[in-house]
């Protein structure tokens, strides 16, 4: 009798415990995996592809690849920055500066996803992002900061070509949610000739 | 050993169940989108504005409103039309919601819907019972449209069945009562919703909302009272034009519209016509109209009856004697709340900023003072009431100077630090003012807490900003014992603060009873609130016949206080006795602050609203027309009609968050780890183990 209970009580235990196990590898597991599947679809976009869908029922698509040369990362940035964009790669916010363009160009990205390399990045970094033209444009680190969620300016419109990164923080906080956030600030030269 | 076994079933059952419980599955990767989650702007057909569907990626343009506006002014009663014309731009049939304010206080009584040249009257109903006939008639294909209250001062218009690029009108009414306060009349038309702060933890959506906002633990329609905002660079959305014709039954010695540029004319004996400079205006804030009767012709009594059923509506208004001229003035302990959110950035916290100045400098040193601000959190300016000497006036002036907006409306914390707590202060008089736009979910449980709260304090709310939230200033200065006052531009702070201060020095006519000439009286609200100088006494009440005089009883600074007042012929009014109605829905409302159950005030609620064919909190007018229109087999979207965003505010302090970039990848491999360990433990160490 007694043993039969504790049998259950171990099987309802690790049924949970499984489910929210995989859960949690599937969160990760899926951002890997998107990137993936996002390659393709940017190379698309490269060859001239307007808004290629990385998969039949996205509603998204790539604008640009982010690299961080100093930290081997490599990632495709989506459109939008909402949870379900950036489940699969960092989001580029609508509204702010498209990328490489003149103005602030808002990405975010999950801390302990895509866009745990920022508690990493240095002034000094250099960032580089490629857009659908093929154009590529180097941005370099120029200050880091820590922020409430409200600080919206950081979000706001700034003179000069400005490429914000933005995160959550603690970087490595176990519950999600806080009020806490992370941004990086990088600036590239006036662009030239192209207008 | 049978109980042995159910405890060990017991304790498993709870283990299990706490483990369960710990589990974040229902944990979802959060999404704040920063520009309006259900709105975004079509990048073809020329900026309009486009609905995201039920269908994820699919987009539909967006219903378009025409409004009109009526108001007839006779005295102090206004009657008011408004026609709200629904267009569908887009090849589909829609289903359109609107979300809109009307003033607090206001009796709605009427719902037309009006197809080709045919109208079709709404009936009234329980709220389910008319959702449940509209619903019936939508899934039919007939037009038909749903005026629902979600607070006494915003509506719902829901209109189903509007063909791809065809149009539906519906016309509402409603009555409200004028109070003149300092012998000046203010009409009060809001033409948007400011988009509400929504405390607490988001919970389900509900399948009516079509707000931008979700449920929750706080504001549980939170869903219902956000409609979308056009976010920056769309179309200003909304056109409304707007006359008044007003009878104030004497010649007037000035007439002002506050926000709006107008022209004037004059009608018939006594009337003005007040109608928009420009034609239309976009909605998108209050319209505010201001009169005073020629001085010398101001009348101290107005009473007016009306014959219904047998029975007598009596509406009676009287300007009580200036009471006891210059009271000594008692110290006070004054402190001042100002919203610092994030709804206010713009030109409203310059307003609230400018006003608290001009209050600090109204302060004598015997009194005593504090400040606290509050956004997603509340803090003071000192750690308790310092006395308003020079010194610590200069530095509140410093503080308040240095005050920014972003950030949540948890009102609340504020709440707490302005009445919880408080000292006993028998020697001096307790008064919190409190500055917001009042742009809060939440307002029921606000009240609840400033009921049981207010000890010896007395609460004034100021509302400041283009469209403030009527509802909580009104009822918030109620629930407070005190009076609510609105600063709608810069150049009103000194002119309205200098008249709250004025008040706040006067002595208050306190415990007012009224005797109705020896009659039973049912009068709402059935207590009198204490009157403040400059206010009126304002009476309504249902008895057997008209009363040839009233009497007035109360004290003022310590002395009692009588007045007799002859009302032998009252003026014959219309639709008076929907005022009475609505202010006893008011009253019976305002028992769920004080912890009346629900039930019993719905049920009192339904019964009233019924029979007066009122809108309530729990009953609808819905309008049905015969045949259906719709072809089978064609869908139909539902879309929020959008809204600007108030005159003043700044889109990306309101919506705007910086994202929220965590999964809860991490809490869920660490509590399934923990889980598993668990389950081999049980298993190892557990009964029946080897």
């Amino acid at each position: 009798m007694g043993r039969r209970t504790a049998v259950v009580m171990a099987l309802l235990l690790g049924a949970a415990g499984g489910a929210s196990f995989g859960h949690g590898v599937w969160i990760y597991a899926k951002g890997r995996l998107a990137q993936v599947l996002l390659l393709r679809a940017w190379a698309s976009a490269l060859g001239g592809a307007e808004r290629p869908a990385p998969w039949p029922w996205a509603d998204t698509w790539p604008v640009a690849r982010l690299r961080a040369p100093r930290l081997g990362v490599d990632e495709i940035v989506l459109a939008g920055a909402s949870g379900r964009t950036m489940a699969f790669g960092p989001g580029h916010l609508d509204g702010s500066a498209p990328v490489g363009a003149e103005g602030n160009c808002v990405l975010t990205g999950h801390r302990d996803t895509h866009f745990a390399f920022l508690e990493r990045l240095r002034p000094g970094d250099a960032l580089v992002v490629e857009i659908p033209s093929g154009k590529a444009v180097c941005y370099t680190v120029t200050r880091t900061m820590v922020l409430d969620e409200n600080d919206v300016e950081v979000m706001g419109e700034s003179p000069g070509r400005l490429l914000t990164l933005l995160t959550c923080y603690p970087f490595h906080a176990l519950v999600p949610g806080g009020p806490g956030r992370y941004a990086v600030v990088a600036v590239a030269p006036p662009s030239r000739g192209e207008r | 050993m049978f109980s042995k076994a159910a405890t060990t079933v017991r304790g498993i059952l709870i283990l299990v169940g706490v483990a369960v419980l710990a589990t974040p599955l229902g944990a979802r990767e959060r999404c704040v989108d920063s520009l309006g989650p259900t709105l975004k702007l079509s990048e073809a057909e020329g900026g309009g504005l486009l609905l995201k569907t039920g269908q994820p990626g699919l987009y539909v343009r967006a219903p378009e409103l025409e409004a009109d506006v009526d108001i007839t002014v006779r005295g102090v009663v206004a009657r008011t039309r408004v026609s709200q014309r629904f267009s569908n731009p887009s090849d589909e049939w829609v289903e359109a919601v609107y979300v809109f304010p009307l003033p607090e206080g206001c009796a709605v009584d009427t719902l037309r819907m009006k197809i080709g040249e045919r109208i079709i009257e709404g009936q009234i109903k329980e709220r389910g019972e008319a959702r449940r006939i509209f619903v019936k008639a939508k899934k039919a294909g007939k037009r038909t449209a749903l005026l629902e209250q979600e607070r006494p001062n915003m509506f719902t218009t829901s209109v189903a069945n509007i063909g791809p690029r065809d149009a539906v009108q519906v016309t509402i009414e409603y009555q409200q009562l004028l109070v003149p306060e300092d012998g000046r009349f203010e009409l009060r038309f809001p033409t948007v919703v400011g988009p509400r702060y929504l405390p607490g933890v988001e919970t389900e959506r509900s399948l009516e909302g079509a707000g931008w906002g979700a449920p929750t633990t706080a504001v549980p329609d939170g869903d219902r009272i956000t409609p979308p905002v056009v976010p920056p660079g769309g179309p200003v959305v909304n056109p409304l034009s707007l006359t008044v014709e007003l009878d104030a039954g004497a010649p007037l010695g000035e007439l002002i519209s506050a926000y709006h540029a107008v022209q004037i004319s004059r009608g018939e004996g006594s009337s003005y016509v007040i109608s928009l400079d420009a034609g239309t205006v976009p909605a998108d804030r209050d319209f505010v109209l201001r009169w005073v009767p020629r001085t010398g012709e101001k009348p101290t009594v107005a009473a007016f009856s009306e014959e219904l059923n047998g029975q007598t509506y009596v509406v009676l208004m009287a300007m009580p004697p200036q009471a006891g001229g210059q009271a000594a003035r008692l110290p006070r302990e004054a402190v001042f709340v100002i919203d610092t959110s994030g709804s206010m950035h713009g030109t409203s916290i310059g307003q609230a900023r400018n006003a608290l100045l001009f209050a600090l400098d109204r302060l004598q040193p015997a009194d005593t003072f504090n400040i606290v601000a509050f956004n997603s959190r509340s803090w003071t300016l000192f750690p308790e009431v310092r006395p308003a000497s020079s010194s610590n006036v200069e530095e509140a002036r410093r503080w308040v100077r240095g005050l920014r907006a972003q950030g949540g409306t948890e009102m609340m914390g504020a709440l707490r630090l302005a009445l919880g707590d408080q000292d006993d202060v028998e020697d001096r008089v307790r008064q919190v003012v409190f500055l917001t736009d009042g742009c809060v979910g939440n307002e029921q449980q606000l009240f609840s807490f400033i009921r049981e709260n207010l000890g010896a304090s007395r609460l004034f709310t100021v509302g400041i900003g283009s469209a403030p939230n009527s509802h909580f200033m009104e009822r918030a200065a109620r629930f407070g014992r005190g009076t609510f006052t609105y600063i709608g531009s810069t150049n009103e702070v000194e002119e309205k603060m200098r008249a709250l201060f004025t008040r706040l020095e006067s002595p208050v006519l306190t415990g007012l009873q009224v005797d109705w000439g020896g009659q039973e009286a049912e009068m709402w609200p059935a207590r009198i609130p204490d009157l403040y100088l400059g206010q009126p006494l304002v009476l309504t009440a249902r008895l057997g016949s008209p009363p040839a005089s009233v009497g007035i009883r109360g004290r003022a600074g310590g002395e009692a206080w009588h007045l007799e007042l002859p009302v032998a012929a009252p003026e014959k009014g219309t639709g008076l006795h929907r005022l009475w109605a609505r202010r006893k829905i008011a009253s019976l409302m305002d028992g769920l602050a004080a912890g009346v159950p629900r039930e019993e005030v719905r049920n009192r609620v339904v019964e009233v609203a019924l029979a007066h064919h009122l809108v309530s909190r729990f009953t609808s007018l819905v309008a049905v027309d015969v045949t259906p229109v719709r072809p089978e087999g064609a869908g139909l979207h539902r879309g929020a009609v959008p809204t600007n965003l108030p005159h003043g505010w700044d889109y990306k302090h309101v919506f705007g968050k910086v994202p929220q970039t965590a999964t809860p990848g991490g809490l869920l491999l660490l509590v399934g780890l923990m889980l598993l360990l668990l389950a081999v433990a049980v298993l190892r160490f557990g009964p029946g183990a080897a």
